[in-house]
């Protein structure tokens, strides 16, 4: 049943189970930059209508408590689609993982090692997975927004 | 409230991710490719670890038309009046997020600045295309060809254009010629696919299309297109052939002061000149014949390949041409661009 239960949230991403207690959507926008009437450039997000390589991307992941408790230790774990590069995230409770989920922690105080031995700052193309664990408990009804940015391959 | 579970959140073990495709080019992700972006969250409700939850959303790359043509070398193509085989030489890239076929098409410019100095000034004759065989050099391995066929992404193919030049064309006299590439569509082999065009209205389910190449020299920007101009310049020989004589001597006078007077000799002489900032004239030949009023002097000869000739005396070469009567023959090889050469024989006044 756990199975099962799991493999229909993936189908129906952006339906709530009605046996979960709570409820996430995985949404994508495109940050295309526009002059305005004054001939400045301004930054918009989009539909991911028109998606090509080079493009900006913002994934925001929307999640509610729709339970009747409050949930703790919460968890939301994003891996890196692989035609898209990392590109950081405003929230800084966010930690990353540039080595598949295994290792956590903020970008800059993670090392990559290199083919030759050698041990170099993780850059943003590295990341492979990104992170958010809340300490707060999420109450009942409460919502909230997790963002972060990337750019196709 | 109590956590009893600590929770093991291993990521990589949750992850329920159709990755898309790994990008291996410059250009990109394909055309096609999914992103498939997946979170999942992991809670607990009264200490008590929850079924993980999963959302996922699903955007289709679309495609990216982007090519160019630049002109492989950075000189002119030297050129002969009368070459049948003239190429210039260019590098169509696809750029594209996908395999593409490329059309070509090769034109004249008329007027105009050349890419390499000067201003064209003719038309050469109709082009054709050939696809070089890996040597950058057009020659007997390279393919006749009227479009490139399934350029994957990054494909660089070498294209040689070919033309000829008229007999009639003169030293110096410069040609432009412009290639354009034009996007069409990939997938049949040895078919040319339709032109390209930007996916008009709204997002569809499908790869859409985006035409993001740059402006050429002879097409816009965002038009499926890249162009670039390379010219031919005529090399030639520019020849000039003068003829002197001089009186050597006269039966009455001798060599001093002599006289054209019947029975006098007459020396001739042939000036084949090569104007600076020409071609080498190779295989020179000059003939000429001995006029009805004189009789050549077989004891001179002919006498070729003498460089100085100063007022109308010629000092002879070392070289020996032949008489055959009544024509003189004097074969000089090559001459230089910025160099003379010259023919003398002698002649007795009947």
């Amino acid at each position: 049943m756990k199975i099962f239960l799991t493999l229909l949230a993936f189908l129906l991403p952006a339906a709530a189970m009605a046996t979960d207690n709570v409820a996430l959507s995985s949404t994508v926008f495109v940050e295309k930059t526009v002059p305005d009437s004054d001939g400045r450039a301004r930054v918009i997000l989009t539909e991911p209508k028109v998606v090509l390589p080079g493009d900006r991307l913002i994934f925001v992941l929307n999640y509610k408590n729709i339970g009747t408790t409050p949930a703790t230790q919460f968890i939301v774990t994003n891996p890196m689609p692989g035609a898209v590069s990392y590109q950081g995230t405003p929230d800084r409770r966010a930690l990353v993982s540039i080595d598949g989920g295994r290792a956590w922690g903020r970008l800059a105080e993670l090392r990559v090692r290199e083919s030759d031995g050698t041990l170099r700052s993780a850059r943003p193309e590295d990341v492979t997975h990104v992170r958010w664990a809340l300490t707060e408990k999420v109450p009942v009804g409460a919502q909230g927004k997790l963002s972060f940015r990337g750019v196709v391959r | 409230m109590r956590n009893i579970l600590k929770l093991l959140t291993l990521a990589g073990g949750v992850s329920l991710v159709a990755l898309g495709a790994t990008p291996a080019f410059a250009v990109g992700t394909d055309a096609g490719a999914s992103i498939v972006n997946t979170a999942t969250i992991n809670y607990q409700v009264g200490g008590v670890a929850q079924t993980a939850l999963t959302a996922s959303n699903t955007i289709v790359v679309d495609r990216k038309v982007n090519l160019s043509v630049v002109e492989l070398g950075t000189t002119t193509t030297s050129v002969v009046p009368g070459q049948t085989q003239a190429a210039t030489t260019f590098t169509v890239t696809n750029l594209t997020n996908a395999t593409i076929d490329i059309g070509l098409a090769a034109a004249n410019l008329v007027g105009g600045a050349a890419p390499h100095g000067g201003t064209d000034v003719f038309n050469p004759g109709a082009y054709t295309l050939y696809l070089d065989d890996g040597d950058n050099l057009f020659d007997a391995g390279d393919t006749l060809i009227t479009y490139l066929d399934e350029v994957p992404e990054d494909g660089a193919r070498v294209v040689h254009v070919v033309t000829s030049i008229s007999a009639a064309q003169t030293n110096g006299q410069i040609a432009t010629v412009s290639l354009t590439g034009t996007a069409q569509a990939g997938g049949a082999a040895g078919t040319a696919g339709a032109v390209l065009t930007a996916t008009a209205g709204a997002n569809t389910a499908g790869i859409d299309t985006v035409l993001a190449d740059a402006a050429g020299t002879d097409d816009a920007a965002n038009d499926g297109r890249h162009s670039a101009r390379d010219d031919y310049t005529v090399s030639a020989p520019v020849l000039t052939v003068s003829k002197l004589s001089r009186v050597i001597s006269d039966p009455v006078n001798g060599t001093t002061n002599p006289k054209m007077i019947p029975g006098a000799v007459v020396e001739y002489c042939i000036v084949v000149a090569n104007a600076a900032g020409g071609a080498p004239a190779t295989s020179v030949v000059i003939t000429d014949s001995v006029p009805t009023e004189t009789t050549y002097l077989g004891a001179f000869g002919v006498l070729t390949g003498g460089t100085v000739v100063t007022g109308s005396t010629c000092t002879p070469g070392a070289g020996a041409g032949s008489y055959a009567a009544p024509v003189v023959t004097g074969s000089l090889g090559t001459i230089n661009a910025g160099t003379q050469q010259t023919v003398v024989f002698r002649a007795t006044i009947l």
